[in-house]
């Protein structure tokens, strides 16, 4: 069996490479963005969807497919991609209303009309899957206000390459995602504190959090009102949202998917995510999005993408073990998070991955050499990274930053030597986690994100059961995260793909709000 | 030789560095309300911010990095991908 990539990649490499990177955000002008596309490549893997997977024998109510039952659908010629529009515009007109996951939306004609559209022939993966990206994506055809003043009536002369990329392969931006303010925190009325997009789970309770910042398309994913999302992260943006409202979400290695056309936060540690509602779909949403994109040098010069679809399908026989041997270790004190709850339902978790075929459970593993100094404030942080691209807006009017002031100032307060520590930090980290950490296990169950974010590496998050929010009373999903070596996505695929061939948490679906 | 005793800035010191730093380039934050918790943001929770990051900026200067863990830049990848001199 061919082996999983993070396995093939040189670790020397992948270290040379973020220290390029490093390097390039300090002459952060080559990579100014340019408005010009190039999306047209899609991976011949999507041709391989495996339709085997969709185990619903009716349509039923058609919001609720998924990618791969779409797929299988519409290749039936079951469904038609302006039935699926219809659906989904029909709840969100009913529902958003509560939710208020969405920040913008195109017309129902323009819809419509994208759904019938012909294409030239070229297969089209996505045709008719509504999808809802974050609302820091460029879009042609809607605001892009990034949840804040700053961007307040801001229209693109040009799609992101990852909206041109679900374009192209037949997909459809149903909506603009609410995001929390300038990708930070859980979206808000613009300029305010005051909450908006609400916990799929709790959709009659603003008080419990959807998390963010991708907020809007966890709650729109997760509520049905599209079939899966783009989010960002920065700094946990796509995992927190996943987590919270039970989505299967990759934030894959750094440069896999162009961040040309996002608003940026930090050239170093920003990435696109695929929100999803199980590993397959976030599989073929990636498959999607990989690819080397002219406009963004990060996704250049990377190993080709695998088939990330083929990583993410349940391997058959008994007991469906997962398609590679894999050790499996844990973050001290992951197993005790100090809720006996989420305590008990972590502990399933690690007794049913030890069940499965292929896999090693290692324990705690030791952390790193200077674990703590690397990964805290402020050699782990990314204080200075933003305030270079927003110096306009902050000479005009402070307040359009709102809560997130502080963030967008420190640049300015940050000395040169300190900047220099920082990004040598980074890079001592990366090459420890690779060497001290990684030397013990292939997958990590980690608390946070963080250290992962800035050194660039895949994080997986699914849901692995559900615990009684004592706020609202109401059942909840809890979710972990996984982390891999650079390029180790399909290794997470696969450790995800066996989890949810033997659990059904991911196919639970929140009521609808009440009122 | 004797030895020194370097004075550590008071909150007003870095206080009166944050907003002359700030005016240096040319950012006004005397927008923003003095105090004023319902607010999303005012001055003193900003200056407060700020002390705190100028303050971090001694543990970054205390971190002991090995002067020759240099960042190594590959040859020639960045060109590469900037001049498309080269395309795989």
């Amino acid at each position: 069996m061919r082996p999983p990539q993070d396995t093939v990649i040189s670790r020397r490499w992948f270290l040379e490479r973020m220290a390029w990177i490093t390097t390039a955000a300090a002459g952060a002008e080559a990579l100014v963005p340019r408005p010009v596309m190039g999306a047209e490549r899609t991976s011949s893997y999507l041709r391989e969807i495996p339709i085997s997977i969709n185990t619903r024998q009716q349509v039923g109510e058609l919001t609720e497919l998924t990618i791969s039952e779409t797929v299988d659908f519409l290749r039936r010629g079951v469904v038609s991609p302006e039935d699926l529009v219809r659906a989904h515009v029909d709840r969100i007109d009913r529902y958003d209303q509560f939710y208020r996951a969405y920040a913008g939306r195109p017309s129902l004609d323009a819809l419509l009309a994208s759904a019938s559209s012909g294409t030239d022939g070229s297969y089209q993966p996505l045709k008719g899957v509504c999808l809802a990206p974050k609302d820091n994506f460029y879009t042609t055809d809607m605001l892009t206000e990034g949840g804040s003043l700053v961007f307040e009536g801001f229209q693109p002369h040009y799609d992101a390459t990852a909206v041109a990329s679900i374009r192209s392969a037949g997909g459809l931006i149903i909506g603009k995602a609410q995001m929390g303010n300038l990708a930070g925190g859980r979206a808000q009325v613009y300029g305010t504190t005051i909450p908006t997009t609400r916990n799929a789970w709790t959709p009659n309770d603003v008080n419990y959090s959807p998390a963010g910042s991708s907020s809007g398309t966890g709650t729109a994913v997760a509520a049905r009102m599209a079939v899966a999302g783009l989010g960002t992260q920065t700094g946990g943006s796509v995992v927190g949202p996943g987590n919270a409202q039970g989505l299967t979400c990759i934030k894959p290695t750094f440069g896999r998917i162009s961040l040309h056309g996002v608003i940026p936060l930090s050239y170093t540690r920003d990435h696109v995510g695929p929100m999803a509602r199980n590993v397959m779909d976030a599989a073929i949403l990636l498959q999607v999005l990989a690819h080397p994109d002219p406009n963004d040098p990060r996704t250049k010069g990377l190993p080709p993408a695998p088939n990330y679809v083929g990583s993410a399908a349940p391997t058959l026989g008994l007991n469906a073990p997962v398609r590679w041997p894999t050790r499996v270790g844990v973050f001290p004190g992951w197993s005790d998070p100090g809720d006996e709850g989420v305590a008990r339902m972590r502990a399933d978790f690690l007794r049913d991955l030890e069940s499965m075929g292929n896999v090693q459970l290692v324990g705690e593993i030791t952390l790193p050499e200077q674990w703590e100094e690397l990964t805290s404030q402020p050699l782990g942080g990314s204080h200075g990274d933003p305030t270079a691209f927003f110096i306009e807006p902050l000479r005009r009017d402070v307040r359009l930053f709102g809560d997130r002031l502080p963030r967008f100032l420190n640049g300015m307060l940050q000395s040169a030597d300190t900047y220099v520590k920082v990004q040598q930090a980074r890079m001592l980290l990366l090459h420890r986690i690779q060497t001290q950490l990684f030397n013990q296990c292939d997958v990590v169950l980690t608390e946070g994100s963080g250290a992962f974010d800035g050194t660039g590496m895949p994080v997986l998050c699914m849901p692995i059961g559900f615990d009684t929010d004592p706020g609202s009373g109401m059942s909840v999903p809890r979710g972990v995260n996984l982390a891999a070596p650079p390029f180790g996505e399909e290794r997470l695929f696969a450790v995800a793909a066996a989890w949810q061939a033997r659990t059904d948490y991911h196919t639970v679906r929140p009521e609808d709000p009440v009122g | 030789m004797k030895e020194k005793t370097i004075h550590s800035p008071s909150d007003e010191e870095l206080n009166v560095y944050i907003r002359t730093r700030y005016q240096l380039l040319g950012v006004d934050i005397s927008v923003l309300p003095d105090s004023d918790p319902d607010a999303p943001m005012d001055q003193e929770r900003l200056l407060e911010n700020g002390r705190s990051i100028l303050r971090q900026e001694v543990v970054a200067a205390d971190f002991d990095i090995d002067p020759q863990f240099n960042l190594p830049v590959p040859h020639p990848a960045p060109f590469v991908a900037w001049t498309e001199e080269v395309e795989k």
